[in-house]
């Protein structure tokens, strides 16, 4: 299986050499009249960004992730390390490097942002060192975020301590990781943050602001089931969006053991890729929304007594590189 | 308002997105603002989804436009103005729910029949529907619209519901303190002040919100945020521009009405108050208000604490600029300024004794807003003596809120080499560079404030009216004396002599950033 670290863009570097290549990328850069920082002020790294890859990611997902890594820093200039796991062991540690470097030229003429990547891939001997070699391409005075993509193994977490204590969140995908993922021992699991779960962002702001407009009392009186569907895509995005519902639900003042709570894969007639229905055992009240990801398009339709409300609305997922960004600064 | 006093399907979300449903009604659709800044404002809004999906919008003007004409007119808006380019799906969202309702703004039963067109929507929709009025039009109008949105029930509709009617009112609140007055009693015979939003754009520019960061999230700054560090505070809002084809309007106007009265007051206002209690709007305004109210009496006359001036002909980026007197509709003899500046002292323990400089034109050298903190210099003579060697600035922290915005703090440090040799050096932080130039604007900033209900960056009717007690002598003394004492600068220059002379009588001069 090729190697995730060859997939990766960037200059190969020996590890003691990181800054100094990053100096000479720079220049070098300018000589030959591409975008380079004219100063350190257009190496605006305020973060310190740390994507690391699990044994599991295969090179075209590793290029996928630093497409979005690439993209969010466009937003948010960071000092970025993506770590490279091999499986294939050495019997010596052995560590390679590699440099990248993009600047962002926007619409002023301060708008320069000149973000340097730091790729390290390490065997499995070298897994004790890598945190000090890591340690050394951060700027240790900005906040770290630690995103662990493809994270599967919960006995590996004391490998990494210092780096997931350090963090001030570890971003976990639970649609890809094991269903346990959320639940390791983590240094400290109050900063771990669920990327599905920032996804749906867009989607929890729409319900949350059309259920707002009626009173608590009204959305729980009577209710029997909560019923999401979902097509196969955003089976997780169901799951995550069914206990948000139930913990809003509770929050009105309803008591979840008497509401049924289901997710089910969609059927073959429906259109949407997700479904909200609430099911009060009579025609009236109702609460239904529909959504489609495919077109954008979403319908609310409910009566909670007052006449029927029917709302087109638009439906989304956060991109990628904004889902990086709600679950790290949100 | 706290996570837990929200409607439980809004915890856990941002305050600017829990926006209820919404109608926003533009007085003045068909003006200039409308389509500079507030319809870019409502578009970029849906852009980032911080619209709820019950929004709709009305324009209201006194000119018959039919509703699929007033949204082409927005569309041609979005396209020339907006900061991000025209996305279908975005605009058309938009536009299926935009309107257009023509009438007078003194005539009842044009508003009456706004109402019914509210109504109507609100009907349709099946729920209760916020109304946000934006008063976008000439200050003339401002009390009829008032009076008739109260006339109307537009102004109490839904009353002691969290979807109880707004309104967005735009500067100029009154022309002087009678006039401030008499609008804010015209505003409270019809809202309470809960309901009110006057709008100064620059509280919602990012740095003007991050002086509050900066001075109460960083424990170094404000332990010496006070007489006994601080030598002199600058404000500067300098426009590049002249008064164009607004000569009619500023001759009624000037530089202390339209600049100093309300963005440089406020900025002093932010930099100087106490600690608020809380973020809450009423603490912070609270102490806006106590701060204007500190501020002492300025002397007015020969030699006092006020500048003015007007630009005379003179070149901007290279080319030649007409003087004001030569303007389009400027009388000959215009007694109106182009430059004020003005010394203030404020009259409490924190600054006692710290000049605040506070200065605005038009035609200068460059377009810059920035507040500049000029500290003490330091004790001693260790570095001093040797001038060759030791090139010591005083250290300034400087906020600057237009354009670039950022902060940046003048340090001295020593010239690597064998002798001790001193430069000042500047520590930079700017938005663009760091989080990209496409931040949001102002204006949509403000408007979603409003519709979300948070009054933090808005003015209250006693801020406005503590702005102009101290304004209002300046310009009775002015208006007296005719173009007596109205200094001269050449457009393209950084001001006037006679306000050099303000700064100069404690050894400063003013900053050319």
């Amino acid at each position: 299986m090729p190697d995730i670290f060859e997939a990766l863009p960037g200059i190969d570097v020996p590890v003691s050499g990181i800054p100094k290549g990053l100096t000479q990328m720079w220049a070098s850069n300018a000589e030959s009249g591409q975008p380079s920082p004219e100063s350190e002020d257009a190496k605006a790294m305020q973060v310190n960004f740390v994507l690391h890859l699990g044994l599991n990611t295969t090179p075209d997902d590793a290029a996928k992730q630093f497409e979005t890594v690439v993209k969010f820093a466009r937003r948010y200039p960071s000092r970025i390390v993506v770590l490279c796991p091999r499986s294939n062991d050495e019997p010596a540690p052995e560590m390679r490097a590699k440099i990248y470097g993009e600047c962002f030229l926007g619409r002023s003429k301060s708008d320069k942002r000149c973000v340097e990547f730091v790729m390290l891939s390490y065997s499995k001997s070298a897994r004790p060192y890598l945190e000090n070699q890591v340690s050394t391409a951060l700027s240790t005075d900005l906040p770290l975020y630690y995103w662990a993509h493809r994270f599967s193994a919960s006995g590996r977490l004391a490998d990494y301590r210092y780096l997931l204590s350090r963090a001030k969140r570890v971003l976990i995908d639970s649609a890809i990781s094991p269903p346990d993922a959320l639940t390791y021992p983590w240094p400290n699991p109050e900063t771990t943050r669920d990327l599905v779960y920032c996804r749906l962002l867009p989607i929890r702001q729409s319900v949350g602001q059309f259920l707002a407009a009626y009173p608590p009392a009204k959305i729980i009186a009577g209710l029997k089931a909560v019923n999401v569907r979902h097509d196969s895509a955003v089976a997780a995005e169901a799951r995550v969006l069914v206990a948000w519902l139930q913990r809003r639900l509770a929050a009105c003042g309803a008591k979840n053991d008497t509401i049924a709570f289901n997710v089910t894969p969609r059927a073959a007639e429906m259109t949407s890729s997700l479904a909200i229905d609430f099911d009060y055992g009579a025609p009236c009240p109702f609460f239904r929304w529909r959504g489609d990801l495919g077109t954008g398009h979403a319908l609310f339709e409910a009566d909670f007594g007052s006449g029927l409300t029917r709302l087109p609305a638009a439906v989304s997922l956060l991109s990628p590189e904004n889902t990086l960004s709600e679950a790290m600064f949100f | 308002m706290s996570d837990s006093q929200r409607h439980p399907f809004l915890h856990g979300l941002s305050k600017h997105r829990g926006a209820p449903p919404t109608v926003v009604v533009i007085f003045g659709a068909s003006g200039d603002l409308t389509a500079r800044k507030l319809i870019p404002a409502v578009y970029n809004l849906g852009y980032d989804n911080l619209l709820p999906a019950d929004f709709f919008l009305v324009g209201y003007g006194r000119k018959p436009i039919p509703d699929a004409e007033f949204r082409g007119l927005a569309d041609e808006a979005i396209k020339e103005f907006s900061r991000r380019e025209l996305k279908a799906d975005v605009w058309d969202r938009i536009a299926a729910q935009t309107t257009y309702v023509a009438g007078g703004y003194d005539d009842k039963e044009s508003f009456e029949r706004l109402a019914q067109h509210i109504d109507a929507i609100e009907k349709k929709l099946g729920r209760d529907v916020q109304r946000l009025f934006y008063i976008s039009t000439p200050p003339s109008v401002f009390v009829p619209i008032i009076q008739n949105l109260g006339a109307s029930g537009l102004a109490s509709k839904h009353r002691h519901s969290p979807q109880h009617s707004r309104v967005i009112i735009e500067k100029p609140f009154g022309k002087d303190l009678t006039s401030a007055r008499e609008l804010n009693e015209a505003i409270r015979s019809v809202f309470d002040e809960n309901q009110v939003y006057r709008i100064d754009h620059y509280l919602g520019k990012e740095t003007v919100q991050d002086l509050l960061v900066q001075r109460f999230a960083n424990a170094i700054f404000e332990p010496l945020w006070n007489r006994n560090f601080i030598d002199s505070v600058q404000i500067t809002v300098a426009e590049e521009v002249g008064v164009g084809s607004r000569g009619g309007y500023y001759e009624q106007s000037g530089a202390l009405r339209d600049m100093i009265q309300n963005h440089t007051m406020q900025l002093l206002a932010l930099t100087a108050m106490e600690p608020p209690g809380s973020l809450h709007a009423e603490a912070i305004r609270d102490e806006k208000v106590k701060v204007l109210n500190a501020i002492q009496p300025l002397t007015i006359g020969p030699a006092g604490d006020v500048a003015r001036a007007q630009y005379a002909a003179g070149m901007v980026n290279g080319k030649a600029a007409p003087g004001y007197l030569e303007e389009e509709g400027i009388a000959a003899h215009s007694n109106t300024e182009t430059y004020a500046a003005l010394r203030l002292s404020i009259n409490n323990w924190r600054w006692q004794g710290v000049p605040f400089y506070l200065r605005s034109g038009k035609r200068m050298a460059r377009r810059v807003s920035e507040i500049a903190i000029n500290f003490r210099r330091p004790p001693g003579t260790l570095f001093a003596g040797e001038t060759a060697r030791f090139d010591l600035a005083a250290n300034t922290l400087s906020f600057q809120i237009q354009p670039d915005e950022g902060l940046s703090l003048i340090l001295n440090t020593k010239v690597p080499g064998l002798e001790t040799r001193t430069q000042p050096v500047k520590m930079s932080f700017r938005y663009a560079t760091t989080f990209g130039s496409n931040t949001a604007e102002a204006y949509e900033r403000l408007v979603l404030d409003a519709m979300v209900g948070d009054g933090t960056l808005f003015i209250r009717g006693d801020e406005a009216e503590a702005s102009w007690k101290l304004c209002t002598p300046v310009l009775d003394y002015w208006r007296s004396v005719g173009r007596t004492g109205m200094d001269s600068y050449a457009a393209g220059s950084w001001g006037p002599a006679s306000a050099d002379t303000l700064v100069s009588s404690r050894g400063q001069c003013w900053r050319q950033p």
